[in-house]
């Protein structure tokens, strides 16, 4: 979590006011308010605006528990965005290493700016820029096929590793970046002091980068798991049949049958089990930090 | 808290007025993308015709479309709405009885679409028929010899993993009714249908959304058979050239009826009736067609303007096909949502 | 003891290479798709500029695509100061409740968009704001918020504030602190905020769906139109000039200004 180490000598909120105030005030304006427009909607039978009866009813929270769908469904979307953060960790952070310690001078600034780039790009004609690679016949089969000996068949198109690996793809510039932030502000003299008493490298890795990196690594983890926790345009775009997720479901609700109650609790159920688990991590977390 | 929903509704109706004061020669069409009211040399032919402007606007789903007119009021002067959809919608009063009288094309409809009971109500129609079609299956020409007969050939154990059906609740229960051989209004064995749905599941490569889902694997031959509209079908094969052929099975197909209506507080009246009138004009329709690929349209003369081999005269206007059709009715929230739970965990329990 | 380093800083650029590799990838096909004559990414590639020409034609995309620059840009500007804003005092301030605002951030990023969107419709028009591109400016400067207060945040957590005291002890007030200290220091943060914030703004579907009103949609919502029956390859025309221009102006500023907070 953003800032928990914070040690500045001052304290109230009032000197903190004038720069905290017009972010919150903005974020009132236009998402708690109607978030919380939507919760009170979450609480009845239909919308007002359908022209019809309503009255109030837990009836929405209850259907999350009625059938094991919505908790078998919102377990593997845990499960996706556990993965998708795993694997951003393990290529992002070298990268941001690389980035951060190795490369010098200007071409860390281009490379810099080249990562963050492809997220200018839409998100709908990157994905169907990927069913394009991952299907049978598509660019990964021929080239694979074109350098290896033997003849492989390479289908990856609608299946779980491309719902991975589209995600990945779209998330990992987050883990680059934060890891980035926290990385380049380690002093090498830091590094080289311990290197000259006799630090391996893997231990000045891990007993002096990680640790101090950590809060970059956490803010990028949490830019990443939560929002894939609810998506669902890759899973259902790429995940073929494999592709229903927590996510989709709740997408249903709201294009499908029009059952905005349902699908704005379901919403919050899942907002509840993600902050959940923030908090239950975050001891952990500071522990390693 | 009535108190506070009125207030509501009555500042997004003012608000509204004042934010889409609309331009009172300007015709605001409300339709699925590509779906002929935006074709550029249609809007073109009209607005030399009339004088009026066409601005368009797109839904993505029906509750999307209804939504729109709900939190719009007066914005538009046109929708396209499934007849399905139009009981609802009228009975939200969220389109107008329309003056057949001012719409003089209205008078060749095919007399089974006009006087349809779900665009007539007390009497006042509140929607003219457009054009029909099919929701049936598609085959990739590449994979067969002979065309299948049959529904059955979604279960070919020799399919497998090259069949795709739409993300879509209700036209996936629908199908799983035909399947079984019951009366997709009035499903009477929903376990059946849903056993039959599961052993689908296996066979399928993807569940498609968009027209463009489908071109794109057929493009790239991924895929041998799935459900499939038929003026997309058309429009597939006539625009893009793509290897596919609509098969209308013996078991039957679902038939769906796509109509106009004019909203309540449309500000341009006169200019809507002449849109729908030039819409179901032969002219139109012919054009359409030939350039395009398009549904059957529900006037006859329009029908019978086309030439005599066409797909659209000859096969969908067998009365063999007649037969085997079911027009989709109205279906109520519950049903919708019930059938939305069904196809969820179909979707769910295949992995 | 040198090779070893040596060896270690190859193997680093070496995998960024995979990297980048693996980044553009994606990128690479959409562009090649633009210039490929099939509107359904079809093999074999046939060269064609013909989606070139229908994009130069085609005003109701070139619209959306300025509609969603200058929504992004302005969009940018006011996250990044009002984001930076509250992470200085989220950084610098204790006080109670500060968790509580720090939990706040992530409803935004937690909700899907989808509801986020709706709920924003129905308040808007509550309140009389209504839609257009005055409400979708005011959707997505929310939106962007959570993220750079994050990634700020992130990068303050490597400030020491015994400087901050320092230059206070030497007699500079706070506004001079903030600019020559603090500022400094957090720069690539701030950076790299406003570049999260511009691709949120630009990239955003939902919100701006639900938002706009015929005539002013943005870039991503004619896509989303288009994929249901029109999709052409001139929306990777499109794309691929988007990321190109600020391909060649991301490497002009990199040539001629430092940022990545150098020593």
């Amino acid at each position: 979590m953003a800032g928990n180490i914070a040690a500045g000598p001052l304290s109230g909120i009032r000197p903190a006011l004038p720069l905290l105030a017009p972010a919150y005030l903005w974020l009132t304006l236009a998402i708690f308010l109607p978030l919380s427009a939507m919760a009170f909607f979450s609480f009845m039978t239909d919308l007002p605006l359908s022209g019809k009866d309503w009255s109030f009813t837990i009836r929405n929270y209850a259907a999350f528990f009625s059938s094991g769908l919505y908790v078998t469904l919102l377990w593997s979307s845990l499960r996706l965005g556990l993965e998708v953060t795993l694997w951003c960790a393990l290529i992002g952070f070298p990268a941001a290493y690389v980035l951060a310690k190795v490369l010098k001078g200007r071409s860390r600034e281009a490379i810099f700016l080249l990562v963050i780039l492809p997220f200018w790009s839409n998100g709908l004609v990157r994905i169907f820029s990927w069913a394009m690679v991952l299907r049978e016949g598509g660019i990964l089969d021929v080239v694979l096929n074109a350098i290896l000996p033997f003849k492989i068949s390479v289908d990856l198109m609608y299946s779980y590793p491309a719902v991975i690996i589209g995600l990945v793809h779209s998330y990992v510039p987050y883990m680059v970046l934060t890891c980035y932030l926290t990385l380049q502000a380690i002093d090498d003299s830091l590094i080289e002091a311990a290197r000259s008493l006799g630090a391996s490298r893997l231990q000045v890795l891990r007993r002096l980068i990680i640790p101090l990196a950590m809060p970059g690594l956490i803010a990028g983890a949490v830019l990443i798991f939560v929002p894939v926790v609810g998506s669902f345009m890759e899973p259902r775009i790429l995940g073929g049949r494999t592709g229903t997720f927590y996510g989709t479901v709740i997408e249903d609700q709201f294009v499908a049958v029009f059952n905005w109650p349902l699908g704005a609790a379901l919403s919050f159920i899942l907002l509840a089990v993600v902050l959940v688990i923030l908090a239950a991590a975050s001891p952990v977390l500071r522990r390693a930090t | 808290m009535t108190r506070l929903i009125a207030t509501l509704t009555a500042t997004t109706v003012f608000a509204s007025i004042l934010v889409f004061a609309a331009q009172a020669d300007e015709v605001h069409v409300l339709n699925w993308k590509g779906y002929g009211a935006d074709e550029p040399w249609a809007v073109e032919a009209f607005e030399k015709a009339t004088g009026n402007k066409v601005v368009n606007d797109f839904f993505n789903s029906e509750q999307e479309m209804l939504t729109k007119l709900r939190t719009n009021p007066g914005l538009y002067d046109v929708v396209m709405i499934n007849a399905a959809f139009n009981d609802q919608a009228m009975s939200e009063k969220l389109i107008q009885p329309i003056d057949l009288s001012k719409i003089p094309n209205a008078a060749d409809i095919s007399p089974d679409k006009a006087s349809s009971p779900m665009l007539n109500h007390d009497g006042k129609a509140y929607g003219v028929p457009w054009v029909w079609g099919l929701t049936a299956l598609a085959i990739n020409d590449k994979s067969f010899d002979t065309p299948p007969a049959s529904i059955s050939v979604m279960w070919d154990e020799a399919r497998k993993g090259r069949v795709v059906i739409r993300d879509d609740a209700v036209e996936a229960i629908q199908f799983g009714a035909i399947a079984t051989g019951q009366n997709i209004n009035d499903i009477k064995d929903m376990d059946a249908v849903k056993a039959k749905l599961t052993s689908l599941m296996p066979q399928i490569r993807t569940f498609w959304s968009s027209e463009n889902d489908w071109n794109q694997m057929v493009a790239s031959n991924q895929i041998d058979v799935g459900t499939y509209w038929s003026g997309s079908a058309d429009r597939a094969k006539t625009q893009f050239k793509l290897p596919v052929s609509l098969v209308i099975p013996q078991e039957g197909s679902v038939a769906w009826l796509d109509a106009f209506s004019i909203p309540v507080g449309s500000k341009n009246v006169a200019g809507a009736e002449a849109f729908i009138n030039y819409m179901i004009d032969p002219k139109f329709y012919v054009e359409w067609v030939t350039k395009v690929g398009a549904p059957v349209s529900a006037n006859e003369k329009a029908v019978a303007a086309l030439p005599e081999e066409s797909f659209n005269r000859k096969v969908m206007g067998d009365p063999e096909v007649a037969k085997r059709i079911q027009f989709q009715a109205p279906i109520t929230d519950e049903q919708r949502e019930k059938y939305l739970a069904l196809w969820q965990e179909l979707k769910v329990n295949v992995k | 003891m040198m090779s070893a380093t040596r060896i270690l800083e190859g193997l680093g650029r070496f995998y960024i290479g995979l990297l980048l590799a693996f980044l553009y990838l994606p990128i690479v096909i959409m562009g090649l798709m633009s210039f490929n004559a099939s509107p359904f990414y079809q093999l074999p590639f046939e060269w064609t500029t013909k989606w070139y020409e229908d994009l130069s034609r085609n005003t109701q995309l070139l619209a959306a695509t300025w509609n969603s620059l200058e929504i992004a840009v302005i969009t940018t500007v006011i996250s990044t100061l009002l984001g930076t804003a509250a992470s200085l005092a989220l950084f610098r301030y204790e006080f109670r409740g500060k968790k509580f605002l720090q939990a706040l951030l992530f409803p935004p990023i937690a909700i899907p968009w989808l509801i986020t969107g709706t709920a924003m419709l129905i308040f808007f028009f509550g309140i009389g704001i209504g839609r257009g591109l005055h409400a979708i400016l005011l959707g997505h400067v929310a939106l962007a918020l959570p993220y750079v207060i994050v990634v700020v945040s992130a990068r303050l957590q490597t400030f020491a504030p015994e400087l901050e005291e320092a230059a206070r002890s030497l007699g500079a007030n706070q506004w001079q602190v903030t600019m020559r200290v603090t500022l400094p220091w957090i720069m690539p943060g701030v950076i790299a905020g406003a570049l999260f914030a511009f691709a949120v703004s630009f990239d955003q579907f939902v919100v701006s769906y639900f938002l706009s009103t015929p005539g002013q949609a943005t870039l991503p919502v004619e896509i989303y139109a288009a994929i249901r029956k029109g999709f052409t390859p001139e929306i990777n025309a499109v794309s691929t000039i988007i990321i190109a221009v600020s391909m060649g102006l991301m490497l002009i500023t990199a040539r001629f200004f430092r940022f990545g907070g150098e020593k």
